[in-house]
């Protein structure tokens, strides 16, 4: 597990943000979609719950794939589809087991502790999401293109991490620290089988 | 064939009938052994053919069950793995719950081991080793894999992984199932045919070897299994209970790496099993089969070989010189040959009867001939020296047969010489009678006969030869000479009796002819002695021991010496003068005549033509050199070498030349006369003094007989005659001579009777060469 790091030099203020992009790619080359990073830096202190939150049932699916939710926020599951779903966690962040609830039928989980929830639904094994609860108030998945940007990100020593289902290693996270300049940092990291 | 054909010559069999029946037995068993190869190789082929097929669906239908067996595990695994409360439990850690659950799918599968393995690596339901590897195995296993064949401790298991998903992997169900004897049985009885199924592993050299012990260490099991890959092979293997058709599975592992392989083998015995009666029946078939070109080929031999053994028999026997009959019947080429064998057998017999005939008799008279003579007297005198007893031999010549043959012609002397046979067979019945060649005959006496017995016969055969015989037309008046010999005291062997029988007819023969002559030992001292006479002569004409002598003939007439009269003399080196009476009859009897007749002729002529022209040469002639072609020849080079004038000479015969046959003669004489020769003849007055001759021919001079000269003072018949004798020459134109004048009463008495020369020691004995000269002078002067 390692990065590419290709750092851009900038002068070393604290109260200066930067921006930082992460550009991050699969075992295939490929933009990598729907993999989460996160970079926490010390002392920047908690994200907090803006919402709403929501992962939809929708089409026998969950929608989106990855929703990435700050410590504390409540997300509502609401059901789209004409079946019922049987929506459960067995992840230590968030164990639930919201049985057999119909369209329209409106439930709200609570997420107060950061880790990945692997959602399922027990009638239907092919559906499968994932709620991403972090402390860090600079976390996002990438877009269609494998892009994550974070804003102001204050210059400085932090943690870039990478999550996501395909990669194979605990937790199916990555980890990096990086020195994040004032002009901002950018680099692409490639996942390796 | 050819090594039918070379081992018969090397064993060199003799026997005809066994060459074939070998030959025909040998090229049977070879096309046998073809048949049971190509029967081999067929039943090996068809053997291996049914067995691959019946492998290779074992092996076919164990991948189905292979399949499905992993299908079965997997969706019991699954039912399990997608269990809500089973999932809740494994993502909750409830080990108590997991370890209960594993338990019921154990026995609900069917299956020994069947354990949870997290995504930590952590194992519920195992422990030890088996846990450890089982631990690994889910992320070793290759994508879309979901079992593996993996090597636990000495065990061989079958491991099927279904992962649980909540939703995504949170572990994995595992089962392992032990590749052992009960699991390769199982398997077994799912063929058709008796499979034996083992488990092979590697082991630490890299060879494929099972569990058991049943297949060891064998680059041919190693091959299989790496060839096995992606198709099915069939090999054949040499294990340690036998021979085996043999497939191989390799089974794969986790990992890229094989850790074991299914072989399912096919003992060759099992394979061939069915075939051993068909196997048995082409072995029967085929003893059979000999047995029968055995006795087939012998009794075709027989047909064959028997009557060419006959054959070989009777030619042999043939060969051994008996006379033998081949009895073959059918007309086949045997039968053919057999037919000409016997007619050549015959004609063999035939001739060789006819051949040992003309051997052993002569063919004029059918008597005996002189070898069957000799093999005859052999054993008589054999068998009477064992007797005891005595053997004669009478030697029998016919007197005067070569004037026979010279006047009345060959076929006259044949039917003379058959007819003394037919009657010597007629007189000698107790004896045998042979002819030995020529005129002369033989008889033995032998087997106890009366010791007068050939006296008896002898005087017989001479009584009867006294009569003329009348023979082919002509009586023909002749007579017997007999010799005889009696054994053991007369010769103790044949040839010893029949050389003294010889003597003694010699004896008789010179006894006057017509009568018969008992051997004495003298005469075997004679015989001896006149060989050595013989030997002698021939070395005096080698070394030159004869000289001439010349004795004068008083011309009464002319009272001179008219000429001289050549006389041989022989001066041996130690037995000093030898007589002409004691060696001419030797030089006659052996042809030396001619040669020393010769001599004399050319020597006479050599000394005479020195002598004055009126005084000629007169040499004797005999008979011998007379008969001989070349004799005017002769003459004409000893006058021609000479220079002596023809009329000089003067040859003297005697009236026995005229035996020879009177026409020879008088051509001769005739040529001579023609030549100028002067021709007398000697001894007048005894033998036949046959008047014809004088008539036939005109003789230059008749020489009168000494013993009518020596008596013809005192005996008036004497005088008579050789009065007639003068008066007819006188008549005839010629000349007289008388010979062995000794007296003056005798010369007086021939003077007196006309006679025109004298020749005696009264006027001179003969002279030497060298008193010629002198005679011619001293002696002329005497007479006158």
């Amino acid at each position: 597990m390692m990065f590419a790091l290709a750092l851009a030099l900038c002068l070393p203020t604290m109260v200066q943000a930067a921006t930082v992009t992460i550009d991050v790619r699969g075992p295939d080359g490929q933009p990598l979609t729907d993999a989460v990073v996160v970079v926490d830096v010390p002392g920047a202190g908690r994200a907090t719950p803006r919402g709403p939150y929501v992962m939809e049932q929708k089409a026998i699916a969950f929608q989106p794939h990855v929703l990435v939710v700050p410590v504390g926020a409540s997300v509502t599951l609401p059901n789209r589809d004409t079946v019922r779903h049987h929506v459960y966690s067995f992840s230590k962040a968030k164990k639930f087991d919201l049985k057999l609830y119909g369209k329209e039928d409106q439930r709200s989980i609570v997420f107060d502790k950061p880790g990945v929830v692997a959602l399922g639904c027990n009638i239907h094994d092919t559906m499968s999401g994932f709620i991403f609860v972090t402390t860090s108030p600079f976390a996002d998945k990438t877009d269609a293109r494998g892009r994550v940007q974070l804003a102001d990100v204050p210059a400085g020593t932090a943690t870039i991490s990478v999550w996501s289902p395909s990669i194979r290693a605990t937790g199916n996270m990555l980890s990096q620290s990086v020195a994040i300049g004032a002009a901002g940092f950018a680099t692409t990291i490639a996942i390796r089988r | 064939m050819i090594i039918a054909r070379t081992l018969m010559a090397r064993r060199g069999f003799r026997s005809l009938r066994t060459k074939l029946a070998v030959l025909y037995t040998a090229l049977f068993a070879v096309a046998l052994a073809l048949m049971g190869g190509v029967g081999q190789v067929m039943i090996w082929t068809h053997a291996r053919g049914s067995v691959q097929a019946e492998l290779a669906a074992s092996g076919t239908v164990y991948d189905g069950l292979w399949a499905l067996r992993a299908k079965t595990l997997t969706d019991t695994a699954d039912v399990l793995a997608r269990d809500f409360g089973f999932r809740a439990a494994v993502a909750g850690g409830d080990v108590p719950t997991i370890g209960s659950a594993l338990t019921t799918l154990r026995r609900r599968a069917g299956v020994d081991h069947a354990v949870l393995v997290d995504l930590d690596g952590g194992v519920i339901g195992a422990s030890g080793p088996l846990a450890r590897t089982l631990s690994a195995l889910p992320r070793q296993l290759r994508a879309g894999r979901h079992d593996a064949v993996v090597n636990i401790g000495g065990a061989t298991f079958r491991a099927v992984v279904s992962p649980i998903m909540a939703p995504t992997e949170i572990g994995w169900v595992v089962f392992a199932m032990p590749l052992d004897t009960a699991e390769m049985r199982s398997l077994e009885r799912l063929s058709a045919i008796p499979l034996i199924a083992t488990i092979l592993r590697r082991d630490a050299a890299g060879h494929w070897v099972s569990g058991n012990g049943s297949v060891t260490p064998d680059p041919a099991v190693d091959d299989l299994v790496a060839g096995s890959t992606t198709d099915r092979p069939l090999t054949t293997l040499s294990l340690r209970d036998g021979r085996a058709f043999a497939i191989a599975k390799p089974l794969p592992g986790p990992g890229g790496r094989t850790q074991a392989a299914l072989l399912i083998r096919y003992p060759l015995r099992a394979a061939l099993a069915p075939y051993i009666p068909l196997q048995i029946s082409l072995g029967l078939a085929a003893l059979i089969g000999i047995a029968l070109v055995v006795l087939g080929s012998i009794r075709l031999a027989k047909g064959i070989a028997r009557p060419i053994a006959l054959l070989d028999a009777a030619a042999r026997s043939l060969e051994e010189g008996s006379r033998t009959e081949v009895a073959v019947a059918g007309d086949d080429e045997i039968g053919r040959l057999a037919h000409s064998f016997n007619r050549m057998s015959a004609g063999i017999v035939e001739r060789e009867n006819r051949i040992s005939h003309l051997a052993f008799h002569d063919s004029l008279t059918g008597l005996p001939n002189r070898t069957y003579f000799r093999q005859a007297l052999d054993q008589a005198m054999t068998r009477a020296g064992r007797a005891g007893e005595q053997v004669a031999v009478l030697c029998l010549d016919l007197d005067g047969f070569k004037g026979v043959n010279d006047t009345l012609g060959h076929p006259a002397g044949d039917s003379l010489l058959r007819h003394v046979g037919t009657i010597l067979l007629d007189l000698a019945p107790d004896g045998m009678v042979s002819r030995l060649g020529g005129d002369e005959y033989a008889i033995i006496l032998d087997g106890g006969f009366d010791p007068d017995r050939p006296r008896a016969l002898a005087q017989a055969i001479i009584d009867r030869g006294a009569t003329p015989m009348a023979t082919d037309g002509h009586q023909i008046a002749t007579g017997f000479s007999i010799g005889i010999a009696i054994g053991p005291d007369d010769g103790a062997d044949p040839d010893q009796l029949l050389k003294n029988a010889d003597l003694a007819l010699y004896r008789a023969k010179r006894d006057g002819r017509g009568v018969f002559r008992f051997f004495e030992a003298s005469l075997d001292a004679a015989a001896r002695k006149r060989r050595q006479l013989e030997l002698d002569l021939r070395e005096a004409i080698q070394t030159g021991q004869f000289r001439l002598n010349f004795q004068p003939v008083f011309d009464l007439k002319a009272d001179r010496i008219g000429g001289f009269e050549a006389l041989l003399r022989w001066h041996h080196p130690t037995r000093g003068e030898v007589g002409p009476a004691e060696f001419i009859p030797v030089a006659e009897e052996t042809g030396m005549i001619v040669a020393i007749g010769d001599w004399v002729m050319q020597e006479a002529c050599r000394h005479a033509v020195a002598w004055p022209d009126h005084v000629r040469v007169a040499v004797n002639v005999s008979p011998l050199q007379f008969r001989n072609t070349g004799f005017q020849a002769v003459i004409l080079q000893a006058l021609a070498r000479s220079g002596l004038a023809p009329n000089r000479l003067e040859i003297e015969i005697t009236e026995s030349v005229f035996l020879d046959g009177e026409d020879h003669v008088l051509a001769l004489l005739h040529g001579l006369r023609n030549i100028g020769v002067r021709v007398a003849l000697d001894d007048f007055g005894t033998g036949y003094s046959s008047l014809s001759y004088l008539r036939s021919f005109p003789f230059d001079k008749i020489k009168i007989d000494r013993s009518f000269v020596t008596s013809v003072a005192e005996d008036k018949s004497a005088a008579a005659i050789v009065r007639a004798i003068v008066d007819l020459a006188g008549a005839l134109n010629m000349e007289t001579t008388a010979e062995g004048v000794e007296d003056s009463d005798q010369l007086a008495r021939l003077r007196g009777q006309g006679c025109g020369n004298i020749q005696g020691y009264f006027f001179s004995r003969p002279v030497e060469s060298a008193g010629v000269d002198k005679l011619l002078q001293t002696v002329f002067s005497q007479a006158a």
